[in-house]
């Protein structure tokens, strides 16, 4: 038995999902005004290698994130011109968004490519909450981003389902005629909101450079991330709380590598295949929770993905 | 406050000049965007575009480099182009131009040691496309069945290819490896009966030659076969599809395998003509990305797919010549930064070609 290592995992896990759930957090706000953007893996990348910049350059770990999540946020501003204010295809414009962000990132980071950064987010332990077995190291023993990402988890689905703009929102991604008509700014709405999700998405990015990769590289840094994150929305049927479930999945499956080499009854997989198991994942969890007919029933967003033209309603 | 008011008004005719000047436009932006960053960077624009082009477009072997890598991209422009125009995102032409590579050059290895060089060449080719389709298959089968989004499924099975890719060459002692070499692992050589032939002294092959070929297959396929009339209507409406008794799930998942064919083929022509292995480290150039851009910028027209594939070869291509510059180095990646510049400026510049802008007084705007 080796008990002790699949805690370890496990409190991994909880520090690999913090990327995902900021990113699918980032795309729900989106999403939730309408606006599908599926340029989540660029934006983190910019997040990224302007946190990596300016951690290294002031050794500051508070400013490299607001850097990078302010970077992610105008960023998203392309997306959010393109779709809302010229309509355009709002797949193709994410896709587009992957492309640039993915050439620009590495042309601003190829002098830093493979430099180390030596920050790292100091773990906060919850004094003797930290000793209890398992739950301590999994809950009250982690770095502040871990609490900062359930908050804001938390201060979203409040946000959302409590509050008078949260519920614009949501009649925006519903209905924008009708939001319209009831005097909502449909498009500084989703203006807002797709750069709100560019912010975390930037945020996520940086978070992965400062706190869980040692050092930049563009195809190491995010890995996929921001497209898991695509499909955790999807999962989590809209719901933020639900987001942070998913994460955790998606974190120890990132992990899992770790937990498994370490076990004698474990059969010898070669690292590879178990560096596929996240991707695997994703495609199952699609598989079961994203057909066409249980999206409708769960309440994707109706007007997800559908330019909105005052003119043509 | 702004004393003009803009809006965007649909264009009621239509000149067959805009669908061109579109592009070109947008690449003109481009370049002016890139600019601004290459000068943040503290590198001269001019010299660097000059340069870039000097070295893809003027001389013998500038041209013939730009055309090689020209024809990967052809393939995995058309793959984007057939499904694109359907509405149907396959992003995934990246993972099934690997398992072209791993298909094709498996059978380069195990069936084309007596055959003659033609025959041997399309083994490969067909051994290539299959692979590609079947990766497709997956999110084929899900998107007809379930809805499920092709966009994250085909993406999720490029990066399962890949590790598939690194796991034969580097992680284990397979068929794929050459497994005498004793120092860097690297893929076993397929024999010259499954080569292209090289055009002179250039580094061109007859790939070429065939991904045209193809081009002008998937225009025919599109225009005058009946399958090509089904994928036209199933992309323009669903249920008008269904009304008109096409049988839709075909019609998709058909769509889907042809453009995994096509990324499957691009992976074989690599191997047949350019890295004659599976070669990893020569395959992992996001040439199944760069598709989506050449397919865009051509308007997911066949033709013109040739013409911007063989223009943003040129670009990346210079991005390596750049390297020979005096002075600080100025990054590959260049290439690949104004590549998503050109594709974010066309999508903006599209709507341009139905709508245009019109300015009018806020005053004269309030009065009417």
């Amino acid at each position: 038995m080796n008990d002790a290592v699949f805690v370890l995992t496990l409190a991994a896990a909880v520090g690999a999902a913090v990327p995902i759930a900021l990113a699918a957090l980032g795309e729900l706000l989106a999403e939730t005004s309408g606006v599908l953007n599926l340029g989540v893996e660029g934006m983190m990348l910019i997040g990224a290698v302007m946190a990596f910049q300016v951690g290294d350059a002031t050794g500051s770990l508070w400013l490299a994130l607001l850097v990078g999540s302010l970077a992610g946020a105008l960023f998203s501003s392309i997306h959010a011109f393109l779709c809302v204010t010229l309509r355009a295809n709002q797949i193709v414009s994410g896709l587009a968004l992957v492309i640039f962000g993915t050439g620009l990132s590495t042309f601003i980071g190829k002098s830093i490519e493979g430099k180390p950064l030596d920050t790292d987010f100091t773990p906060i332990r919850w004094g003797f909450l930290a000793d209890i077995p398992v739950l301590g190291p999994l809950l009250f023993d982690q770095d502040p981003m871990v609490y900062a990402t359930i908050a804001i988890a938390i201060a979203i689905t409040l946000y959302l389902n409590r509050t008078k703009a949260g519920l614009a929102v949501r009649a925006v991604g519903e209905s924008p005629g009708t939001a319209d008509t009831m005097g909502v700014a449909v498009a500084a709405t989703r203006y807002v909101h797709v750069m709100l999700g560019g912010l975390l998405a930037g945020m996520a990015g940086a978070y992965l450079v400062l706190g869980q990769v040692p050092s930049w590289s563009q195809d190491g840094t995010t890995a996929g991330i921001g497209w898991i994150a695509l499909a955790l929305v999807v999962f989590a049927s809209w719901r933020p709380l639900r987001v942070l479930l998913g994460a955790f999945l998606f974190g120890f499956a990132r992990r899992a590598n770790f937990w498994l080499q370490g076990e004698d009854w474990a059969p010898d997989i070669p690292a590879e295949f178990l560096s596929m198991l996240p991707y695997l994942l994703t495609i199952a969890v699609l598989v079961v929770w994203g057909s066409r007919d249980l999206r409708r029933r769960v309440g994707s967003p109706s007007a997800l993905g559908v330019p909105y033209d005052r003119a043509e309603r | 406050m702004i004393p003009f008011r803009f809006r965007l008004e649909r264009r009621l005719e239509r000149h067959w000049w805009q669908s061109v000047l579109t592009p070109l436009l947008s690449i003109l932006a481009a370049f002016a965007a890139g600019a601004i960053f290459l000068l943040i960077k503290g590198f001269d624009p001019i010299t660097v575009y000059r340069e870039l082009f000097k070295a893809s477009f003027t001389s013998k072997f500038g041209i013939t480099d730009s055309l090689t890598i020209a024809v990967p991209l052809i393939l995995t422009g058309l793959a984007a182009a057939v499904v694109f125009r359907m509405n149907i995102f396959n992003i995934g032409a990246e993972g099934q131009l690997y398992l072209g590579a791993i298909f094709g050059s498996w059978a380069g290895l195990a069936l084309t040691g007596n055959l003659p060089t033609v025959l041997g060449v399309a083994v490969v080719l067909v051994a290539g496309a299959v692979g590609g389709a079947l990766w497709a298959a997956p999110a084929a089968v899900f998107k007809a069945y379930f809805g499920t989004s092709e966009i994250i499924t085909t993406l999720m099975l490029t990066f399962i290819a890949l590790f598939l890719m690194r796991y034969l060459i580097f992680g284990s002692h397979s068929y794929w490896r050459d497994n005498e070499a004793a120092n860097f692992p690297q893929g076993k050589k397929i024999p010259s009966s499954a080569r292209f032939e090289l055009w002179s002294d250039t580094r061109l092959h007859w790939g070429l030659v065939v991904a045209i070929a193809i081009a002008v297959l998937v225009w025919v396929i599109i225009r005058f076969t009946s399958l090509g009339y089904d994928m036209n209507v199933v992309g323009s409406s669903d249920a008008a599809a269904r009304y008109s008794g096409i049988p839709v799930r075909r019609t998709v998942i058909m769509a889907i395998l042809i453009s995994g064919a096509l990324g499957g083929l691009a992976g074989a022509t690599e191997v047949a003509g350019r890295a004659y292995a599976l070669d990893p480290n020569g395959l992992e150039l996001g040439l199944g990305f760069t598709g989506i851009v050449v397919a865009a910028l051509a308007r997911y027209n066949p033709f013109a797919i040739i013409l911007v594939a063989t223009f943003l070869g040129g670009l990346r291509n210079a991005g390596v010549a750049l390297q020979g510059l005096p002075g600080e180095r100025v990054p590959v990646e260049v290439s690949l930064m104004l590549q998503g510049a050109i594709l974010l400026f066309a999508i903006g510049g599209e709507i341009f070609t139905h709508h245009r802008l019109s300015v009018s007084r806020v005053a004269e705007a309030v009065a009417t």
